[in-house]
């Protein structure tokens, strides 16, 4: 997997080395911005209220 | 026609196959431990930052909104130790009215503002027993986008100040961990909360107690399985209990020991 990617990069090592580099940044930047948002309200954390269900509740 | 692949031996096509497979789960497994690891880092250190971001904007919002609106902003509240000044007009519908949205046409409730604003921050809250610099906003309302943004005020229950109970949920942990220190509260320990006019004081007299997420009645205008037994001007807390879990809440409950005014009266922060 990676290393059909590091084949697949043009350059020598060290023009692949960076292009790695600026890769994994970009993943990780995705992961923060957008995947780790909407995945993080899947976990109980965030339930601090007793309003939850409904207000009719007794 | 012959391909390259084919002119191999079987069993060296067999060894590629299989250390091409063993080799991609083993990538495989790798990525799913980083991204765990990620995750984690996310969740416990990256919501903080996003958090004190967050809640460093709505205060700077908050006061603001105060020098705008020709208040001078409080220095950070200091508990009064006043007595309860226990105003002597409460109307008898008072109590039950602060419970439930208000009637916007009712003739018997002449009080001005109806509500916060949803969504926007309108005080301060401080609590010494978490620290002499713990200092959060609190905002209207109680959604997963805003509390992610500071504290939140159960919309429909009382305003600050007035007869009801004025009631904030906070996150435990993640999102700057608001509520961490909250088992160590204690009867006695003061809340401060200071909006455009005055600081309002809270002591402490119930709890934490332990309940459950359907136990709606403990942010009643007279909270169940609180100390409290008549109606009165006072303030409920809520978080969720164990710490990293949403099975229970933890729940403490004050009452307004002391009002300090701070500013012009007149914008509508105080009870009549």
């Amino acid at each position: 997997m990676y290393g059909w990617v590091w084949r697949h990069l043009p350059g020598n090592a060290w023009v692949r080395a960076l292009i790695s580099l600026v890769l994994v940044l970009a993943v990780v930047f995705v992961l923060f911005q957008y995947v780790f948002p909407w995945a993080e309200p899947l976990l109980p954390f965030n339930d601090v209220t007793v309003d939850e269900g409904s207000g009719a509740t007794p | 026609m012959r391909s390259r692949w084919n002119r191999l031996p079987e069993r060296v096509s067999a060894d590629v196959v299989l250390r091409l497979v063993v080799r991609t789960l083993s990538e495989l497994c790798l990525t799913a431990g980083t991204l765990i690891v990620l995750f984690v880092a996310y969740v416990l250190l990256w919501t903080g930052v996003k958090a004190d971001r967050a809640m460093d904007g709505e205060m700077a919002r908050l006061r603001g909104g105060w020098a705008a609106a020709g208040a001078p902003a409080p220095e950070r509240a200091v508990p009064s130790g006043k007595p309860a000044e226990a105003p002597a007009s409460d109307g008898p519908g008072e109590p039950a009215a602060s419970g439930k949205p208000v009637n916007p046409g009712g003739p018997a409730e002449p009080r001005p503002p109806a509500a916060y604003p949803a969504g926007r921050p309108f005080a301060e809250m401080s609590i010494p027993r978490f620290g002499p610099d713990w200092n959060k906003p609190v905002l209207e309302g109680t959604g997963t986008e805003l509390l992610k943004k500071g504290l939140g005020h159960y919309a429909g229950t009382a305003r600050l100040g007035e007869t009801g109970n004025f009631s904030v949920a906070g996150h435990r942990r993640t999102y700057g961990d608001p509520f961490k220190d909250f088992p160590a509260l204690r009867p006695g320990d003061a809340v401060s909360l200071t909006d455009a006019t005055a600081t309002y004081t809270y002591t402490i007299r119930g709890g934490p107690v332990r309940t459950l997420p359907t136990d709606v009645a403990v942010v009643d205008p007279v909270p169940r399985k609180s100390p409290f037994t008549v109606p009165g001007r006072y303030l409920t807390l809520t978080t969720c209990d164990p710490e990293w879990g949403h099975s229970h809440r933890l729940v403490v409950w004050a009452e307004l020991t002391g009002t300090r005014t701070s500013g012009p009266v007149g914008s509508g922060g105080l009870p009549r």
